[in-house]
């Protein structure tokens, strides 16, 4: 018993160590768009996902119901119940060694499926296939792993639309989409939200599993004790919390070109997956969710294409989580059972070096938007959004529009630029004949008038000769008339003198 | 060794959160659509002005927030229309608030 007291106080370490670090990992994922759009300052949605995360773990308990008495099943390992809590460790240390090198590799990866993998693979070597419900594993686990994401993906490239054509303005006057930077601070809360409700009741899955196991919680009561409750949320809040500084330090040079519209929409589809599948007690991968979302939203923005090389990278990436951290939760299971006494000795020392490994890691100084860039935001690198958007149906209405009045326009003008050329022609050539008639009249006028004048001219010279003549000829007959009586007169004297003597 | 798998549950959930982000995503972008249309386009500078592709400069920011003071001013609307397009406005804001409450509500429900 003392045994079994020391096993579940370890797996109750473990898990929420486990829980810590999901909360670490994920605030990335919940607070990457606002944070990369400017919607939030760093530390205020940091300290808002850790208060989220909080409330969240409380809102509901399907996914610890799953987690606790749905993929194992305990009708089938009832004789040794005991026995299968070094499994339960097994399948831990298996998740956060896959989780560990995942980080290192700088692979994608999922927390989430790295716990169900680890523990699913610790179950088959303990117990066998018959350990584990495959049809839970496969509706509540698998299935939502695949289908999660191209759910969240297809409303966020629906809604992504619906947003840009409802505020899309055709007038360039300003569409006010900035406006959407309020908006995320609300669906960034709601995916803090919804992280709290799904992921942190993972890890109070498998407390309760480890408690009934030991035989401190009743097989029939699914629901987790309020203590473990309180422990999942406060440690996922504290990880959060603590996760930030990451956040703080890379995410201000987030590559991925998400704009208010398109963050706010991804948000909103990622809260409403996870939260509509939380109800439902589908334990999903915020990560994958997200990231979903985020490939959906980029999709959505006119003139993208999906890189289909980077794409392909994060789906193999998720693919490959389950299997291989169940791989890793086998391999530990394995040292329990080849070594019983010493085995989960080995395992928790391969536990306790891997989280130091993890502590030092993270206190390494090196950390740059490469290598520290969260999942969520990684994944948008999956979709190539141009810079210069083709224009929508309207848009090229609009523009065919403009171009056919511009066209008639130019016509119209060509048309009056042709017409006053012809006026302009018309009239030079009015102005030309009848300055051509001008000059011919006015050489009509002045040839009359020098006929005229010659006419006169000659008219006067005949009659200045006609009177010179008269002249000449009076001025004769003076001439003629003076010599006579001069004549007269000397003849007179003559006379005169006669007489006087 | 039978699997039985409850595909309706997925329609549900697609259903669901399809509904849900429609209905928060159109009353919100509807909310937007009437404040700009009541001439008070929302210019939101980002918080903190980091070196992220998307966030804006100071000097963009306020280039925007001349051109939308140019815009309302443009606008054709009477002040009663202007009114009456910010309380729609306003209107559409709850609408989405009371969404987003209702789901949660109805999680904690269920």
């Amino acid at each position: 018993m003392e045994t079994a007291a020391l096993i579940v106080v370890l797996v109750i370490a473990l898990a929420l160590f486990f829980d810590f670090t999901n909360g670490f990992h994920d605030t990335a994922n919940a607070m990457a768009t606002p944070i990369a759009t400017g919607a939030l300052k760093p530390k205020v949605a940091v300290g808002l996902a850790a208060g989220l995360n909080l409330v969240g773990a409380f809102l509901s308990t399907e996914v610890s119901k799953t987690v606790s008495h749905g993929i194992i099943r305990e009708d089938q390992i009832s004789a040794s119940h005991v026995d299968f809590l070094p499994l339960i460790f097994a399948g831990l240390v298996g998740a956060v060694v896959w989780n560990m090198l995942t980080w290192l590799l700088g692979l994608p990866s999922s927390s989430s499926h790295a716990l169900f993998g680890g523990l699913v693979g610790a179950t088959l070597v303990g117990f066998g296939v018959s350990g584990v419900d495959f049809g839970v594993l496969l509706s509540k686990i698998i299935l939502p792993a695949l289908l999660s994401p191209l759910t969240a993906g297809v409303i966020a490239f629906i809604v992504t639309r619906m947003a840009y054509a409802m505020t899309r303005r055709y007038d360039g006057k300003p569409d006010g989409r900035s406006g959407f930077r309020w908006g995320q601070i609300f669906t960034s809360s709601m995916v803090a939200l919804a992280h709290g409700t799904n992921d942190a009741q993972k890890t109070m899955g498998i407390i309760t599993l480890a408690l009934i196991m030991a035989g401190w919680q009743d097989k029939s009561n699914a629901d987790p004790h309020i203590w473990v409750i309180f422990a999942c949320a406060f440690t996922i809040a504290a990880g959060t919390y603590l996760g930030g500084w990451r956040i703080i330090r890379t995410l201000g040079k987030g590559l991925t070109d998400v704009k208010p519209a398109q963050g706010f929409s991804a948000e909103t589809s990622t809260a409403a997956t996870i939260l509509a599948s939380s109800a439902l007690g589908f334990a999903l991968s915020t990560t994958q969710v997200a990231s979903g979302s985020v490939i959906g939203s980029g999709l959505g923005r006119r003139g993208s294409k999906v890189r289909w090389g980077t794409a392909g990278k994060i789906a193999v990436g998720w693919l490959l989580t389950l299997p291989a951290a169940g791989l890793v939760g086998a391999l530990a299971a394995l040292i329990v059972r080849w070594l019983p006494t010493w085995g989960l000795l080995v395992d928790a020392v391969i536990a306790l070096v891997v989280i130091i490994a993890l502590f030092l890691r993270s206190r390494r100084d090196a950390v740059t938007a490469a290598n520290a860039m969260s999942d969520v935001a990684e994944s948008g690198m999956a979709v190539k959004v141009k810079k210069n958007p083709p224009p929508t149906r309207r848009q090229r209405a609009i523009i065919r529009e403009q171009e056919r009045l511009k066209a008639e326009e130019k016509a119209r003008r060509k048309a009056e630029e042709r017409e006053r050329e012809r006026r302009r022609a018309d009239e030079e050539a009015r102005r030309r004949a009848e300055k051509k008639a001008k000059a011919k009249a006015d050489a009509k006028r002045s040839s009359d008038e020098k006929k005229k004048s010659d006419a006169k001219k000659k008219a006067d010279a005949k009659s200045h000769a006609d009177a010179k003549k008269k002249s000449g000829a009076d001025a004769k007959k003076k001439a003629d008339a003076t010599k006579a009586s001069a004549h007269d007169g000397g003849k007179k004297k003559s006379t005169a003198g006669k007489d006087g003597k | 060794m039978s699997i039985d798998i409850d595909w309706l549950a997925f329609v549900r959930v697609f259903v669901v959160a399809l509904v849900g982000a429609v209905l928060v995503v159109g009353f919100y972008a509807a909310g937007l659509r009437m404040l700009v249309r009541a001439g008070r386009v929302p210019v939101v500078a980002p918080a903190e002005f980091t070196d992220a592709i998307t966030v804006i400069s100071p000097k963009q920011a306020a280039k925007a927030e001349k051109a939308a003071a140019k815009a309302a001013k443009k606008s054709p609307l009477t002040e009663g229309q202007k009114t009456l397009a910010l309380l729609a406005a306003y209107g559409s804001f709850g609408l989405c608030a009371l969404a987003v409450l209702g789901g949660i509500v109805l999680i904690v429900v269920h």
